[in-house]
């Protein structure tokens, strides 16, 4: 036992109480970083040297505390959990967002929709079968007419657009997992070499840890680990970062919704060109989804096949009750609507007559002023098969999709929310305890700083008060 | 199991419900300005599917009241027409009945009842070929701009008639039946007036022709009567769709339009404890352990 062993016991103490201080610092410092985990120290005491010799008798006290180091109090199963629920509410949130997006550029149900300009182009020709003949009315019909295939077209637009957004949004999303992917591959790199050093890597981990998670709501990954310090990511089955190696996604396909029925938008490695990444989660799971071509069930343009089917159904149905008639030189066959080629079916709708000379109300053979035919064309808009009846139908079913989109949607928020939930009340930082911690760390200084001044007075009085007698 | 709190949980905890609050009170709003249950088809899919028929048709049914308006005019313009044309026809009768007694009538006199006959029959010629919005009412769906030439030939087609829809699946003719009613060419009214008053003048006792002019009147009569029958269908028609413009309007407020009252008390309660919310946030927030320590 030597004698100047209880001042460095004391010593350790005052150590290890300011290193507690400091980690306690770097919690409360950290109270609102995102992505940051709150950290303990962890200490040990150090036992009494061991009583070797053949003479050596009695117990001696222990050497004082240990840092063992700084602990990351992170707990890899609820990490998980966030990183699985961040895919699948990246997923439906793509999805559900692009649903609504659809649903809104049809303004339905309401006096702004196709419905309403249906149901006037109908009325427009019972006019016309009240009055056949008059320009007036047979004006308001192809006004009408003409307002009806415009909407069609700007709400097929509208769907377009959308679709080139979304295509878009890809793009920037693959260019930002191939980012994060970049980055994981180097901060594997520096965490197993500091590691191997014997440093601290807690604020690496955190980095690291909000890089999975972000990678896990853009592409659904799952994470391994290596055991070397390293792990590896893995989306659609296929690894993205193995060490310190990542691997690029490309984003291969039409950037139009027309040209996508030939060349369909789909992911590839980089590095093994022809294979497709079907990815099951995230976001960019989500809008490559929704850019699938009609074919393949892709939600928007099935949308718009849907639209060119209704501009082809409106424009049959008006057509071979119109051929019927007779215009006004007493001519049949004429048709009423045409298409552009070239175009979309709904966005290449046009209005074959100019005025009411063209216009085809008459029965043959009923009189120049017979209307019969205009009242026949003006009840297609009833009945089950009618261009009404399957508008509606695209409306309400497009209604359901988007509401049971809607609700997937809030649900995996809901189960993402409970797993951050869950994650930050073990991982967050919490003020009053770091408090009580600076209290404690506090005391415990003080308390070793008193261990040493009375080590510091016992000495004192031995060497300088000792061996003092009868001088 | 109690979940470890920190000052991070409850503010995000406290931001969430705040978050949703809001969320409601807005919707809310904007229900109550709106005035509408629903402005999306996914917010309920089958009242929207029942809101799109009803506004369909309330749209039809706009359209049978315009078009009842305008086959109310033509009947009533062919009513009127055919009162005085009785009238007219009557007094052919009597001054054919006068003719007849041709004992008693000076040539001087046959001449005046024949000029007499002549002007009627222009008169009458006039009153087929009346017209309502530049349409013939008798002449079907001629487009010759009148029912009958001079030469008395009809130019309406046969089984040709004007009909104006008044119900999803009713139609109601609304034209005067011109061939039946006045006859047509030789054997019609015109021609017959005509012949009478040729015989008059050549003569002839005039008598023998009361009873044609008398199966031309009954024609007359009878179409008359079909005529008034109709106006009495569209009348009908006219009710039906008034009722109709009544509970179709009712049934679209009750798909799609919300109650006031009770969206404002909604409201009102959904701002309270929204209020309520804020207030509690800021309280809980506020204090950590640091005020209490010295």
């Amino acid at each position: 036992m030597s004698t100047f062993s209880g001042l460095n016991t004391a010593y350790r103490g005052l150590s290890a109480a300011k290193a507690g201080l400091d980690v306690s610092g770097q919690n409360i410092a950290n109270a609102r970083t995102e992505g940051y985990t709150r950290q303990r120290l962890t200490t040990s005491a150090i036992g009494g040297p061991a009583m070797a010799g053949k003479f050596s008798l009695g117990v001696r006290p222990g050497g004082g505390v240990n840092i063992d180091g700084i602990a990351r109090l992170g707990d890899v199963h609820l990490d998980a959990r966030v990183r699985a629920a961040a895919g699948v509410s990246g997923f439906s949130a793509a999805r559900a967002t692009a649903f609504s997006g659809l649903e809104s550029a049809l303004n339905e149900p309401g006096d702004k929709g196709i419905s309403t300009q249906l149901d006037k182009f109908w009325a427009s020709w019972q006019d016309v079968a009240n009055a056949p003949g008059e320009a007036a009315q047979g004006g308001v019909l192809l006004q009408q007419a003409g307002a009806l295939a415009k909407q069609l077209s700007t709400t097929y637009s509208e769907f377009d657009n959308q679709w080139s957004q979304l295509r878009g949004e890809v793009r920037d999303l693959t260019a930002e997992l191939n980012s994060a992917a970049t980055q994981l591959a180097d901060l594997n790199g520096r965490i197993r070499s500091a590691t191997a050093s014997g440093s601290s890597v807690n604020e690496l981990l955190d980095q690291r840890s909000l890089l999975t998670t972000t990678i896990a709501a853009i592409a659904g990954g799952t994470v391994r680990d290596a055991g070397d310090g390293t792990i590896d990511v893995y989306i659609g089955g296929n690894a993205l970062v193995t060490g310190t190696t990542a691997r690029s996604v490309n984003v291969i396909g039409s950037n139009t919704m027309a040209g996508s029925d030939t060349n369909p938008v789909t992911l590839e490695w980089s590095h093994r060109p022809g294979t497709a990444i079907s990815l099951d989660g995230g976001e960019l799971g989500g809008a490559v989804s929704m850019l699938a071509p009609a074919a393949a069930g892709g939600p928007i343009a099935k949308a718009a096949e849907s639209l060119n089917a209704f501009a082809q159904k409106l424009a049959d149905a008006v057509n071979t009750v119109h051929r019927t008639g007779a215009i006004a030189d007493g001519s049949t066959g004429h048709d009423f609507f045409a298409f552009t080629a070239g175009k979309p079916l709904a966005q290449g709708l046009t209005i074959v007559p100019t005025g009411i000379a063209d216009i085809a109300a008459a029965k043959p053979g009923n009189g120049g002023l017979d209307g019969s035919i205009a009242d026949a064309i003006s009840q297609l808009g009833e009945g089950a098969g009618s261009p009404d009846t399957f508008w509606s139908n695209f409306v309400v079913e497009l209604g359901v999709t988007t509401r049971s989109e809607n609700r997937q949607a809030d649900l995996s928020n809901l189960a993402t929310t409970a797993a951050v939930g869950k994650q930050l009340a073990n991982a967050s930082v919490d003020i009053d305890e770091e408090n009580v911690s600076l209290l404690m760390y506090q005391h415990a200084y003080q308390g070793a700083a008193r261990v040493m001044t009375a080590v510091d007075e016992m000495l004192d009085v031995l060497i300088n008060r000792t061996g003092l007698v009868g001088r | 199991m109690i979940s470890r709190v920190t000052q991070q949980t409850s503010m995000l905890a406290a931001q969430r419900n705040l978050q949703s609050s809001a969320a409601q009170l807005a919707k809310l709003q904007d229900q109550a300005m709106t005035r509408k249950a629903f402005s999306r088809a996914s917010e309920d899919p089958s009242g929207a599917a029942d809101a799109m028929r009803i506004r369909s048709q309330q749209r039809s049914n706009d359209q049978y009241s315009r078009n009842i308006d305008n086959g109310l005019g033509w009947v009533t313009t062919i009513d009127s027409t055919l009162t005085e044309i009785n009238d007219a026809m009557k007094r052919v009768r009597d001054l054919t009945v006068q003719g007849a007694n041709d004992g008693a009538l000076s040539p001087t006199a046959k001449e005046a009842i024949a000029v007499e006959l002549d002007s009627l029959k222009e008169q009458l010629l006039g009153l087929a070929n009346t017209q309502y919005l530049g349409r013939s009412v008798f002449a079907g769906n001629s487009s010759d701009g009148v029912a009958f030439n001079p030469d008395y030939s009809f130019t309406g087609a046969a089984g040709s008639t004007v009909e104006r829809r008044i119900g999803t699946d009713t139609t109601v003719r609304v034209d005067g039946d011109g061939a039946a009613a006045f006859g047509v060419g030789a054997n019609s009214v015109f021609a017959l007036i005509d012949t009478i008053a040729t015989e008059l003048r050549g003569g002839t006792n005039i008598g023998a022709r009361l009873g044609d002019i008398d199966q031309r009147m009954n024609a007359l009569r009878t179409e008359h009567s079909a005529v008034g029958s109709r106006h009495a269908l569209i009348m009908r028609a006219e009710e039906t769709v008034m009722d109709k413009t009544g509970s179709l309007e009712a049934q679209r407020a009750a798909v799609e339009d919300i109650e006031l009252s009770r969206i404002i008390l909604d409201l009102k309660s959904q701002e309270i404890s929204y209020q309520a919310a804020l207030g509690v946030t800021a309280r809980v927030l506020q204090p950590t352990l640091m005020d209490f320590l010295r």
